[in-house]
């Protein structure tokens, strides 16, 4: 995927996030605990936007792409969240995501697939 | 694939908060001076994951090593599959891309009263929160016989990589074939539950290839160890007959050492060794304890959902210094912890409410350098602490074939550079 446009730039143009203004995850969406996901939304880094992180140590961020690992950035959410899902329930059998995604629910792998479609 | 790069990322960040603002009273909380001690994995993901999230945000990051010689894949210059070199990772980009800056020195004092990191060459830094990650402290004392001198000498402990992982490398291509290697692991809790064995691996590996006449004893003081069934089966099947391990209820545990005579006391009696690694109990870091953020048993308590020091305000205390509950103290945790503590400080600058803390840890070892094996975790804040997400995580298949170790071992690799890109961009 492709764009020719940078997120960022367009969130900036748009005045998107305008309070609390972050560098990373101002697309944060959907809320990843229970509570305080609006206020989160409105005014500084949500719950999706800080468990998304957690992949990039393997995966390398949207700026950094890994010679070994696979590329998790920019992809289809609904691609993402079949993937995810299939490491879940050992459908699709690899080495350690499945014990991963174990960790999540599946509406927060989700909103992790769709954080990670947009940024 | 997005294309942009790291560079528009900053660029648009500075851009909005120039044209929207930042308002009322947010604006000069916003901001703010966020000092970071120790450009580990702990502190130098820490610094950069705090200028992601709020780029206007003053961070300083005091550090006493030119460069970074990592503790993970020092293993593998003992093994003799990586050089000092490939494990020496620069800063330079955290100040050239993020804006950090990187001050060059050792913090020798904090006021958490006057909120002041003082310097050893007389310097002071002010800060209005401040981020402590500075490792660990070797206890040379909690070896009886063994010391500083001992350590650099004869008996490195190479727990801190650098010229004692080339120390104890140098021996191990000294001696001669079919000498006995001591490994000595200490009691919980210390730096990289598993690498000891993933050590003893890799001196099995070098032996293997170069002395094969020459056994490895491991005298632990513990009774079980991180990913045992894994290394155990992997031993045998890899090493049969060159490793012997003694549990600490066996004898193993290490009462004494010689260094003059190269011999160790432990339960089961006198041991000579032609390399003897000592891996001596730790504290957290002595920055952490002179600056009165650790308990009694030598480490710092935090709030699991913040990693906020439960000992002084606006200080937060990360990695292998803090007690994590149940995460290990490895490099992955501080890289992850350092994420939650970074969204933290940036919340707590803002006055907005944090995000719910998740941590994860993985970590890789080597059995051979084509046969991986790996755990992992997923963590969340618990009222007892950090907390293992249940029915999940877990080590690798006790029963695999030679393929999927060798994917897990290219995945060992895969880590490395990612990690090092994810703390030092």
């Amino acid at each position: 995927m492709h764009r020719s446009v940078s997120p960022w730039l367009l969130a900036a143009a748009l005045g998107v996030a305008a309070y609390g203004l972050v560098g990373i995850g101002q697309f944060g969406i959907g809320h990843f605990g229970i509570g305080s996901a609006t206020a989160q939304q409105r005014n500084g880094i949500t719950d999706i936007t800080l468990a998304a992180q957690t992949c990039n140590v393997c995966h390398g961020s949207a700026s950094y792409i890994s010679p070994t690992m696979p590329a998790i950035h920019g992809h289809d959410a609904n691609t993402l969240y079949a993937a995810l899902t299939e490491f879940k329930t050992d459908k699709r059998p690899y080495t350690i995501m499945g014990r991963i995604a174990r960790g999540y629910s599946d509406e927060q792998l989700r909103a992790l697939a769709d954080y990670l479609a947009k940024n | 694939m997005t294309t942009y790069s790291r560079r528009h990322i900053l660029a648009a960040g500075a851009a909005s908060a120039a044209v929207f603002g930042l308002p009322h009273i947010a604006k000069a909380q916003a901001a703010g001076r966020v000092v970071v001690i120790g450009g580990g994995f702990g502190g130098a993901t820490a610094a950069r994951y705090i200028k992601l999230f709020s780029p206007n945000t003053e961070v300083t990051l005091i550090e006493r090593d030119p460069s970074y010689i990592t503790c993970p894949f020092s293993n593998y210059v003992l093994g003799g599959i990586r050089k000092l070199d490939d494990i020496t990772q620069r800063r330079d980009p955290l100040q050239q891309r993020y804006g950090i800056k990187i001050l060059r020195g050792e913090a020798s004092a904090v006021d958490t009263n006057a909120k002041r990191v003082r310097l050893k060459d007389g310097g002071q830094v002010n800060y209005d929160r401040l981020v402590v990650a500075p490792g660990i402290e070797l206890k040379y004392a909690g070896v009886p016989g063994w010391s500083e001198q001992a350590a650099n000498t004869v008996m490195p402990h190479a727990w801190k990589a650098g010229q004692q992982t080339l120390l104890l490398r140098k021996q191990l291509e000294s001696m001669a074939d079919g000498g006995t290697v001591i490994v000595a692991p200490p009691a919980n809790p210390f730096r990289c539950p598993p690498g000891p064995y993933e050590r003893v691996s890799m001196i099995a590996w070098y032996l293997k290839t170069h002395k094969p006449k020459s056994k490895i004893l491991v005298l632990d003081a513990k009774d079980a160890f991180s990913k045992q069934g894994l290394f155990v089966s992997g031993w045998e099947s890899q090493y049969p007959g060159m490793i012997t391990w003694i549990a600490g209820k066996d004898g193993g545990k290490i009462e004494s050492v010689d260094p003059k005579d190269m011999t160790v006391t432990a339960g089961f009696g006198k041991e000579k060794g032609a390399v003897i690694n000592i891996i001596p109990p730790q504290s957290a870091g002595k920055i952490a304890i002179d600056a009165g953020l650790a308990e009694a048993n030598g480490w710092c308590a935090v709030e699991p959902t913040s990693f906020a020091s439960k000992k002084a305000k606006d200080v937060y205390v990360l990695g292998d210094a803090s007690i994590a509950g149940a995460m290990p103290k490895s490099g992955t945790a501080a890289n992850s912890q350092a994420k939650v503590v970074a969204a933290n400080v940036v919340s707590s600058l803002r006055g907005t409410t944090p995000p719910a803390a998740v941590f994860h840890n993985t970590c890789y070892s080597l059995v051979t350098p084509e046969y991986g094996i790996s755990v992992t975790g997923t963590y969340r804040a618990g009222p007892q602490g950090v907390a293992e997400v249940p029915n999940a995580g877990g080590v690798s298949p006790m029963q695999a074939n030679a393929a999927q170790r060798k994917l897990e071992a290219e995945h060992t690799a895969g880590w490395y550079a990612g990690i090092i890109a994810d703390t030092f961009g």
